[in-house]
């Protein structure tokens, strides 16, 4: 079965101008096809959360073209371009980056309720539904901030699932997690990629976690070595 | 809960933070409620002095004014088209009577706008008991017509000034004359003019105006009486006093009067050009002190939020990371600013009325004016409530454009 390339980059050139102009990526060029799982891991300073940031359309300040879902996202606005994070990405970060201020419902129903695309009580729903399948759903209603590191990071990774993104990033997901989380964290983006054919693309140090995605892409230095 | 998700989030903020978001419109607040109560009070203390200046001056006054001499007269001598040029022209007495008075009256009662007409026989004299003797102005008037235009009633001290209709030789004083000419109701004065014969005249009231100036020399008594005293006949009018429907207009009323009648006719604007400037003088230090506390309640809002948006840049990173636009984000910050205008300016309302109404208790008790004069002007109102909400929109707005140019990437990456 051939199938679509949902993400595309083309020749991703990009400097660091502070302190001294450094050229961080070399020529990236990179294909990730619909409901692929895919790691790349290298060593810090390679450029790999750079690359991931240049992926997710948050930096727009770089040379080269990417494509996402067939569409051109070079030279989009600014606001096209959150638009179409809201839709079709979903991010993790490394650490949890949730707002204190709101209860971990609220947390994963926000994407949602920006979108627009359901009613509140379904957004609701669906949102209680993703943080019972990260065994957070006990926590749902307590303010972020009350909760542990590794009950706050589940809750940012049910969020960036809550609008079905068609693309999955994470920036060391499980940096935070132990083992045992990351099993979870782990079987669920393969079931992501494997029944849903949504893509993932993370950066991670963990080896074990990497060996076990479907492609391993290892930079070095700016560039893909492998 | 049916908000949009800016709202919602915006009012979480707002919830999280309450001391500094009550902080914030305790400022607004104070601006209204300052607002309002010094506005109250500037129209108040205005309406009050106009109210005041009507009480001695007429809307309109009619009278004969002396002229500058002028050249017609050699131009209808010499009918040769030369150039005539007066040097050094001196005014010319005109008989300072109006002629045929009451046909000008009859004139005058016929334009709609005209409420009250009254003439008036005006007389500088002497008073004088015992061996004591005081300047004064005597007007002879139609004392029920006066109190129509001036409401005599309030001022009157001691007596009722009806009585000069019943009493011919009767005379209302002011209460500075009575007390320097150490006069009682009921004794008797003596009035004298420069050029009539002196009258002893009986007092039948004593009145009091806040003006000191006033009672230490004004007298009213009738028509007749003052005629006397000037040795004048009973046609002689020095001026004629009008009131008008709505006192704006007396200056175009005064102008027509003026082109047909041939005197003139004073409205009371340019009879009291120093109470319109003390008004504007009034009116610009409040404005400036209302626009300081404004200014100063807006930086408050522009600090706070300011702040906040330090504090929270990370997780406006995160909302622009999770697909919210700049507009999305001016929208969330922005509606903050808002929400804290709208409730300090609703507190600010009922805190200003309430210390409106509260001044407006103060006693002073000086003349007629019992206490603060304080007006409830509807307008003050909304004004205050748009001044508030403009000025948090304009202090919240520049924080809320920089939350919106927050780069994800710079903040998430550290």
């Amino acid at each position: 079965m051939q199938k679509e390339t949902a993400l595309s980059a083309q020749n991703i050139v990009k400097y660091f101008h502070d302190p001294v102009d450094m050229k961080v990526l070399n020529g990236i060029n990179l294909d990730v096809l619909k409901g692929e799982f895919v790691s790349i891991v290298g060593k810090s300073g390679c450029g790999k959360s750079t690359l991931l940031y240049v992926l997710s359309t948050m930096d727009t300040d770089y040379e080269g073209e990417l494509i996402i879902n067939g569409a051109r996202a070079t030279g989009k606005s600014l606001n096209d371009l959150a638009r179409l994070r809201n839709e079709s990405i979903g991010f993790v970060f490394q650490f949890h980056y949730l707002l204190p201020d709101f209860t971990c419902l609220k947390n994963v129903m926000i994407p949602a309720l920006k979108l627009g695309k359901w009613s509140y009580k379904e957004v609701e729903e669906r949102a209680y539904e993703k943080l019972k399948m990260f065994g957070v759903h006990e926590q749902a209603l307590k303010k972020a901030n009350k909760l542990s590191g590794g009950q706050q990071q589940r809750v940012a990774i049910a969020r960036s699932l809550i609008n079905d993104p068609a693309i999955v990033m994470g920036d060391e997901p499980t940096g935070n997690l132990d083992s045992k989380n990351t099993g979870i964290v782990f079987d669920l983006f393969q079931q992501l990629s494997k029944e849903y054919n949504q893509t993932i693309i993370t950066v991670t140090h963990d080896e074990d976690f990497a060996r076990r995605s479907d492609r391993i892409v290892e930079m070095a230095d700016g560039s893909v070595i492998n | 809960m049916k908000f949009g998700v800016n709202t919602e989030i915006a009012l979480t903020y707002l919830f999280s933070r309450k001391k500094q978001t009550i902080i914030a419109a305790c400022g607004v607040m104070f601006g209204v409620s300052m607002f309002i109560f010094m506005q109250s009070l500037m129209k108040g203390t205005n309406d009050y002095f106009e109210k005041q200046s009507f009480a001695t001056t007429a809307h309109i006054k009619v009278y004969n004014e002396n002229k500058l001499a002028d050249k017609h007269i050699l131009e209808n001598y010499y009918k040769d088209g030369s150039v005539k040029m007066i040097t050094n022209p001196k005014m010319l007495l005109q008989n300072d009577g109006l002629l045929n008075p009451f046909g000008i009256i009859k004139n005058i009662k016929k334009n709609p706008n005209v409420t009250n007409i009254t003439p008036q026989v005006s007389a500088m004299v002497i008073y004088n008991s015992g061996s004591v003797t005081l300047n004064g102005t005597m007007a002879g008037v139609d004392i029920i017509e006066e109190d129509k235009m001036f409401d005599m009633q309030t001022n009157m001290v001691e007596g009722d000034f009806k009585d000069l209709v019943k009493v011919n030789n009767g005379i209302l004083i002011g209460k500075g004359i009575a007390d320097k000419l150490g006069l009682h109701m009921g004794d008797n004065i003596t009035v004298r003019s420069g050029k009539g014969a002196s009258q002893v005249m009986h007092i039948v009231g004593i009145f009091a105006t806040t003006i000191k100036q006033i009672d230490e020399s004004k007298s009213y008594s009738n028509i007749s009486q003052a005629q006397n005293i000037l040795g004048k006949d009973r046609s002689y009018v020095t001026e004629i006093k009008i009131n008008v429907k709505d006192y704006n207009t007396a200056p175009e009323i005064a102008h027509d009067i003026e082109t047909i009648t041939g005197y003139k006719a004073e409205s009371w604007v340019q009879a009291n050009e120093q109470i319109k400037a003390a008004f504007k003088i009034r009116a610009i230090i409040l404005n400036s002190v209302i626009g300081v506390i404004l200014l100063v309640a807006g930086f408050g809002i522009y600090n706070i939020l300011n702040m906040t948006i330090y504090e929270k840049i990370k997780e406006i990173a995160i909302l622009k990371a999770q697909g919210f636009t700049g507009p999305a984000v001016v929208s969330i910050f922005l509606q903050q600013a808002i929400y804290i205008g709208v409730l300090g300016a609703i507190v600010g309302l009922t805190f200003g009325y309430g210390i409106t109404l509260m001044v407006s208790k103060i006693y002073i008790g000086a003349g007629t004016l019992k206490y603060l004069p304080m007006s409830f002007y509807v307008p003050h109102y909304v004004e205050s409530v748009c001044f508030a909400v403009l000025t948090t929109v304009a202090a919240g707005y520049f924080p809320a454009r920089k939350a919106s140019k927050v780069d994800p990437v710079t903040i998430i990456r550290g």
